[in-house]
């Protein structure tokens, strides 16, 4: 075979793999997206494409608690975010700096990510209890801090440990604290750094379920808990579930395709360079 | 701020380990007694905790088995500079590692449903039958669910992986006439051995917190066939309220993630001395 051959197939073949890959992963949205627009009698035939479309799942949607709980994950993954932010940075350039704890400290950050959100659960009730702040959006805050913030450290360490330091030096030498170094220099050096781990963040506080579902309720329950109650033992609105899902997803796809291009560096932790 | 963070960390996890020594109830806050190690030889003649146990390893090896296959082979498709839309391709292809697993379970449960799910029913018209929650596929089902939503992670890590390969071990390998199958078998595979490892470590941590698809579709079941690690713990602590019991269940997960990711870290942390 010829080398020129052999490349052509590959290419050919190469396509059609990735065609069909796509085809995978946005059949189950297209399938959603178009069983938000049908009634109940269309849903039970999915093979009849000859329904009419109809927008009473979006208005029983809409009318129902899902902008309340959009609202409410919102909130907790703003408040996230920004705590997370504030004290992930400043860590991070300890670590990145200063080296602060060793690698002891940088492998509990690791670890801190890593734990099962069941290890953490049963104390993080029991403190909400006590603290009676169950229920309530900022239960889901603090138990999302949990993961959050160590990943956002993670996360900086390789962006902090880029910028040169001879960079601080210079301002050091031109009078600058310690502090104005940071804040002045460092800090809008690492600036798309902190919009992903931010961005990133958010996409994690508002798809988390396991820590909302026990620890929110009521008005305070945030969006994925809400799909869940769509489909339950009680009783099925699979048109209506359907659109809340798409409400839930898409500010989420749309969001990633910012988020990608930094996702690799900052979770390689300073180890590996995207 | 290192204080922070631990004060966030440390805390819950010591308050976990005291309730775990505890006969605690939810229902009855403020009655608990000490009992010592009770809860942890308890879950030694605890059946359904090893079930548990059982299911979310079968399951994790599976998914991430699959996973790493697959997404090492649309890393390469991807990497190669001459692949039609490689860009469209790469960011569209990624996207279901950003959306909740929950909506993930349920679209799938929907679509998967024996009596008006899309699937089901287009294999029925085809002739070929099939329950995806019944007792003997409802785990394999739900690995299948978890390989969509997370080879885009799996793609992620190893693309970049591929990215930070040096060049010169390729040129060379030209030069010998190498191509193909034999470039990947002999040259990218064992550039690539650390980053793999680093990448099934990483994609197995999550995988044992695996609860929204099991908690959107089938609640454990039939039988106790989807019962995983992390659905029990909620179940025990927040069903029956079994604080205590559930706490030491915890304690026993952490185990199994911290020797996972003491592994991770010496790969990391062998990555960054090489360079």
């Amino acid at each position: 075979m010829s080398h020129r051959l052999r490349k052509r197939i590959t290419s050919v073949f190469t396509s059609l793999v990735l065609i069909v890959s796509l085809f995978i992963v946005f059949f189950p949205y297209f399938w959603t997206l178009l069983a938000s627009f049908k009634d109940a009698a269309a849903i039970n035939h999915p093979l009849d494409f000859s329904f009419t479309p109809t927008l009473v799942n979006w208005q029983a949607v809409i009318s129902a608690g899902i902008p309340r709980q959009a609202l409410n994950s919102l909130i907790v993954g703003l408040v996230t975010v920004g705590i997370s932010l504030a004290v992930g940075s400043l860590a991070a350039y300890a670590f990145s700096r200063f080296n602060v704890g060793g690698s002891a400290a940088r492998f509990s950050t690791l670890l801190a990510q890593m734990l099962p959100p069941a290890v953490l659960i049963v104390p993080l009730f029991l403190m909400a209890y006590y603290t009676k702040i169950i229920g309530s959006v900022w239960a889901a805050v603090i138990s999302h801090l949990t993961f959050i913030l160590p990943l956002v450290t993670w996360f900086l360490i390789g962006f902090f440990d880029d910028v040169p330091r001879e960079l601080e030096e210079a301002a050091k030498v031109d009078g600058c604290t310690n502090w104005q170094a940071l804040f002045k220099i460092v800090l809008p050096a690492v600036r798309p750094g902190l919009g992903a781990a931010g961005l990133f963040a958010l996409v994690l506080s508002w798809n988390d379920m396991f820590y909302a579902l026990l620890l929110t309720s009521g008005t305070q329950r945030t969006l994925p808990v809400g799909i869940a109650g769509y489909w339950t033992f009680r009783g099925v609105e699979m048109g209506q579930m359907s659109a809340a899902i798409i409400l839930a997803i898409v500010p989420m796809i749309f969001l990633s395709f910012f988020v990608q291009r930094f996702l690799l560096r900052g979770l390689g932790g300073g180890a590996i360079k995207g | 701020m290192v204080v922070v963070l631990f004060a966030i960390m440390i805390f819950p996890l010591a308050y976990s380990f005291i309730i775990s020594l505890q006969d605690f109830e939810l229902t009855r806050i403020g009655q608990q007694t000490f009992i010592g190690a009770d809860n942890y030889i308890k879950l030694f003649h605890n059946k359904s905790y090893w079930t548990a146990m059982r299911n979310t390893i079968v399951f994790v090896l599976l998914a991430v088995s699959l996973e790493v296959v697959l997404g090492f082979c649309l890393a390469l498709m991807l990497h190669n500079k001459a692949t039609f839309l490689r860009g469209f391709f790469r960011s569209t292809l990624l996207t279901p590692m950003f959306i909740t697993p929950i909506a993930v379970g349920l679209m799938f449960r929907f679509m998967l449903n024996s009596q008006l799910g899309v699937i089901p029913i287009a294999l029925k018209s085809i002739g070929i039958e099939v329950d995806w929650f019944s007792p003997q596929l409802a785990l394999i089902s739900i690995a299948i669910i978890d390989v969509w939503q997370w080879t885009p992670f799996m793609l992620l890590l190893l693309l970049a992986g591929l990215e930070s390969l040096p060049e010169e071990p390729f040129e060379a390998a030209i030069v010998d006439g190498a191509r193909g199958w034999k470039m990947i078998r002999y040259v990218t595979l064992p550039l690539m051995r650390p980053i793999i490892l680093a990448a099934l470590v990483i994609r197995m941590l999550d995988a044992f917190k695996v609860y929204e698809y099991v908690y959107a579709i089938t609640r454990g079941g039939p039988g106790e066939s989807t019962e995983t690690i992390q659905y029990y713990i909620y179940r025990t602590g927040f069903i029956y309220f079994r604080a205590g019991e559930a706490a030491a269940m915890s304690y026993t997960l952490i185990v199994v993630i911290t020797i996972l990711v003491a592994i991770l870290f010496y790969v990391l942390r062998g990555e960054a001395q090489e360079k």
